[in-house]
C-alpha cells in the first residue's frame, strides 16, 4: 500500500481554481475593508486615531532632536531653511508603512485561520489585504504631507516620480509581508524574532538621521556603505530626494530599489509555493 | 465523461502527527531537516466519481476521514497522492458562519464571503435581497454579527452558501443546527437546488438524511472506501456492520447489570428484580434488538417467600421521556412465584419499536400493591436493517393498492356501506 502511494505524488490542485493574485483583487479589497472596518469600530474618534501613533511619534522625535540636540536638519529643495518635524515626516511615513504592515500581515493570516480552513482562498489575500488598508492609511498621511509642503512650495517635477517609487516600494512591502506571515504560521518565533528586529531596523535605518551624517568608516568598517545596503535605506532616501530634497534618486537607487523589490518578490512567490499553499493544514 | 461534477482518482490524503503542534524553529536547528512526526493517512487511495446534479452522501463513523475528504474536495487540503477533476463553482459549507467577522456587519460579511467564492460585487449585490430575505433576519443584517444570537448567526451561514449560486455545494453537518422549521426550510432549499442541477455533496451522521436526499452514497472507514454505490444500499451495508460491532462489542458484557444494590428502591421487596436480558428471535443473549425481529425480554428476580398474585410489567420510554408502552402480565391473572430465584419471559414475536434508545423500567406488584420497581434503569437499544419511518413504533398496518371506482359505483357503495353498519 505504503510503495504504491509513494508512486502517486503528483499533486493536482484543481478543486482550486486557477487564477493569479488579479483575480483575487475583489476578495483583497474585502480582506482591506474587514481590517479598517474593525480596527476601529466601537471607538468614538475612529479614523482619528489612526493618525495618532505617526502624530506622537512626531511630536517625541522632533522635540528630542530639534529641541533638546538642535540637530541640523536638511534644508528644503526649494532652499528654505530645514524644519525637522517636516524632513522626519517624510521618512517616518514610509517607515510606518513598513512597520504596520509587517507587524500586522502576522496576525491577519492568523485571524484568518478559521475561514482558511473552511473555504479554500489563497493565504496570500488576507495579507495582501491588511497591507492595502494600512496603504490606505499611509496615503492619508502622505497626503498631510504634500499639503504642507505645498504651502510651504516646495513642489518640483520631480514629485511626478512618485508613483514610480509607490509601485517598487509598495510591492516591496507586501512581499515581505507575505514572506513573514506565511513563514510566522509555520514557526511562531517568527513574529517575536520580527518585532525584536524592528525595533533595531528603526535605528540603523537613516530615517531620524540624514545618512550623510554617518561616518564613512568607523574603527575600518565602511559604516555608510552598510547603512546604505539597508533595503529601506533606499526607499525611504527615494521619497525624501523626490518630495524633500526635489532631487530625484540616482539611476544607482532605482536600479538598488527594483532589485530589492524583485528579489522580494521572487521570495515571497518561492516561500508562498513550497509552504503558503498547505497553510489551512498548521493553522 | 463530460457530465461528471466531480471525479477523483485514488485520493490520498497524508498529515504529520506532531506531538506539539507548532513547530519551532529551535527544533529545525537541533534535529535538522523537516520536523516530521508519525504519518497518518486521513484519506487512502480514494476514487468515486459524482455525476452532474446528483447528491452524493459520506457516511462514516467519527474520524473515518468524511470531513478529510470534504476539504480535499473543496480544495482546502492539497491531496497528496491521486487526481481530483471538479467542474463547476464550489461552495463550501463546514460549519455554519464560521467565516463571519464579529465585528462586521451580516451584510459586509456576506459581501466578504462572496468574495472568497469569487463572486464580483454587483453578484453579490443581487443575491443580497434573497439572502436576508431567506435567513429572515431583517433589519439585523446592518448590526454587526456579534450582536446575532446564534440562531441568526446559522440561518445567516445557510443562506450565504446557498444563495450565491453555487455549482457544486459541499455541506458538512450543519443543518443539524437550528429549529425545525429551519431545518425544514434548509431542505427545501437544497432539494431546489437538487433540481435546479447543483450537485451536492453532503457529510452527515444522519442515515436517515442520506437516504432521504443522497443518490449515490461512500461510506469510508479509517480513511478507505469500504462502501460506494446506491445510497440505500451503502447505508444498509453500513448498519448491518455496525449492528455486527455492536453485538461483538457488548457481548461479553451482561446486558443489564444487577441492579438489586440500587438504594432508595420503591416497593415492599418480598420479591426483588435482579436483572433485565435481552434475547434475540434464536434465545440468544444480545445487547441490541432489532426493529421488526421476533426478541424475548428476561426479568431474573429473587423472591424472600413465596410471593401470591404477582404481576409482572415492563415500561419502555423513548429518549424524549414519552412512554411508548407498558405490556403487563395482568391479563393473565396474577402468578404464584415460589422462594428463590428465577426469571419470566416477556416474548415479543416482532419488535414495533422504531431504532433508538430506549430506558426500560419493570415492576413486579400485586393488585393494589408494589412488590418492586426498577424505574428507567435499564438501556434498550434498538438497532433497524435499513428503512425507517417517523415516529417512535411501527404500527403493524396492510396498505391495498389504489381501487378506482366510478361515480355511480360511487354513491351505491356508500349506500352499502351505511346499509352494511346497521
Amino acid at each position: 500500500m505504503t510503495r504504491k502511494l509513494a508512486g502517486m505524488t503528483a499533486r493536482s490542485t484543481s478543486a482550486r481554481p486557477s487564477r493569479w493574485i488579479w483575480g483575487y483583487r475583489s476578495l483583497i479589497w474585502n480582506f482591506a475593508q474587514r481590517d479598517l472596518k474593525s480596527r476601529f469600530k466601537g471607538t468614538a474618534l475612529g479614523w482619528a486615531w489612526s493618525l495618532m501613533l505617526p502624530l506622537a511619534t512626531l511630536l517625541t522625535y522632533s522635540l528630542v532632536f530639534s529641541v533638546v540636540f538642535r540637530a541640523n536638519t536638511p534644508s528644503f529643495g526649494n532652499g528654505r531653511e530645514g524644519f525637522f518635524p517636516v524632513w522626519f515626516l517624510a521618512g517616518l511615513i514610509p517607515w510606518n508603512f513598513f512597520f504596520i504592515s509587517v507587524s500586522g500581515a502576522m496576525p491577519s493570516l492568523l485571524g484568518s485561520g478559521s475561514l482558511l480552513q473552511k473555504v479554500y482562498f489563497p493565504s496570500y489575500t488576507p495579507i495582501l489585504g491588511a497591507v492595502v488598508a494600512i496603504l490606505v492609511q499611509s496615503t492619508i498621511e502622505l497626503g498631510i504631507l504634500a499639503a504642507i509642503l505645498l504651502v510651504l512650495g516646495n513642489v518640483a517635477i520631480s514629485w511626478l516620480l512618485l508613483p514610480f517609487w509607490a509601485l517598487l516600494y509598495v510591492s516591496f512591502v507586501a512581499a515581505i509581508a507575505v514572506i513573514l506571515a506565511t513563514l510566522n504560521v509555520l514557526f511562531r518565533d517568527v513574529a517575536h524574532l520580527v518585532n525584536v528586529s524592528l525595533q533595531l531596523l528603526f535605528f540603523l535605518t537613516p530615517i531620524i538621521y540624514p545618512i550623510t551624517l554617518v561616518p564613512d568608516s568607523s574603527h575600518g568598517i565602511p559604516m555608510r556603505t552598510i547603512v546604505g545596503l539597508n533595503p529601506l535605506a533606499a526607499y525611504i532616501g527615494g521619497l525624501r530626494g523626490l518630495v524633500y530634497d526635489l532631487r530625484p534618486p540616482s539611476v544607482l537607487t532605482w536600479l538598488q530599489m527594483a532589485c530589492w523589490t524583485a528579489g522580494a518578490i521572487a521570495l515571497a512567490a518561492f516561500v508562498y509555493r513550497t509552504r503558503g499553499l498547505d497553510i489551512a493544514e498548521e493553522l | 465523461m463530460t457530465d461528471l461534477a466531480i471525479r477523483a482518482e485514488h485520493l490520498s490524503k497524508r498529515f504529520w502527527l506532531r506531538t506539539e503542534r507548532r513547530t519551532r524553529l529551535k527544533e529545525r536547528f537541533i534535529r535538522g531537516g523537516e520536523p516530521r512526526g508519525r504519518e497518518f493517512w486521513a484519506l487512502r487511495d480514494a476514487t468515486f466519481h459524482i455525476e452532474r446534479g446528483t447528491t452524493f452522501g459520506l457516511l462514516g463513523q467519527n474520524g473515518s476521514g468524511k470531513s478529510t475528504t470534504l476539504k480535499v474536495l473543496a480544495g482546502i487540503y492539497r491531496p497528496n497522492g491521486g487526481r481530483l477533476e471538479l467542474n463547476g463553482r464550489v461552495s463550501a459549507l463546514l460549519e455554519l458562519g464560521a467565516g463571519f467577522h464579529p465585528e462586521l456587519t451580516g451584510r459586509e460579511n456576506v459581501r466578504l464571503n462572496g468574495a472568497i467564492l469569487g463572486l464580483s460585487r454587483r453578484q453579490i449585490d443581487k443575491a443580497m435581497d434573497g439572502i436576508v430575505d431567506f435567513a429572515a433576519i431583517g433589519e439585523f443584517i446592518d448590526s454587526p454579527v456579534k450582536h446575532y444570537s446564534t440562531g441568526m448567526y446559522v440561518r445567516l451561514g445557510f443562506a450565504v452558501a446557498v444563495s450565491l449560486d453555487p455549482e457544486i455545494l459541499m455541506v458538512d453537518e450543519v443543518i443539524a443546527v437550528g429549529d425545525e422549521e429551519f431545518q425544514r426550510k434548509c431542505f427545501d432549499h437544497l432539494a431546489t437546488l437538487r433540481k435546479r442541477g447543483t450537485t451536492i455533496v453532503l457529510v452527515t451522521h444522519s442515515l436517515g438524511l442520506i437516504q432521504e436526499m443522497c443518490d449515490q452514497a461512500a461510506w469510508l472507514e479509517h480513511g478507505v472506501i469500504r462502501g460506494l454505490g446506491p445510497a440505500r444500499e451503502v447505508v444498509e451495508a453500513y448498519l448491518g456492520d455496525v449492528n455486527d460491532r455492536e453485538m461483538h462489542g457488548r457481548g461479553a458484557r451482561p446486558v443489564a447489570d444487577d441492579v438489586a444494590s440500587l438504594s432508595g428502591r420503591l416497593g415492599s421487596g418480598e420479591i426483588r428484580i435482579v436483572a433485565l436480558e435481552y434475547l434475540d428471535g434464536d434465545g440468544n443473549p444480545s445487547p441490541v434488538l432489532l426493529a421488526g425481529a421476533p426478541c424475548s425480554i428476561r426479568i431474573h428476580y429473587a423472591a424472600s417467600r413465596t410471593v401470591e398474585e404477582a404481576i409482572f410489567g415492563i415500561g419502555f420510554v423513548g429518549r424524549t421521556g414519552v412512554f411508548v408502552a407498558a405490556p403487563s402480565s395482568g391479563r393473565l391473572g396474577p402468578w404464584t412465584v415460589a422462594a428463590g430465584r428465577g426469571y419470566v419471559d416477556l416474548e415479543v414475536p416482532e419488535l414495533l419499536l422504531q431504532p433508538a434508545t430506549y430506558r426500560v423500567s419493570a415492576t413486579i406488584r400485586d393488585r393494589g400493591h408494589m412488590f418492586d420497581v426498577v424505574d428507567q434503569a435499564y438501556d434498550l437499544h434498538v438497532r433497524g436493517g435499513g428503512e425507517r419511518e417517523e415516529g417512535l413504533m411501527r404500527m403493524p398496518v396492510i396498505w391495498r393498492p389504489p381501487v378506482s371506482v366510478a361515480a355511480d359505483d360511487a354513491a351505491d357503495r356508500s349506500a352499502g356501506e351505511t346499509a352494511g353498519a346497521q
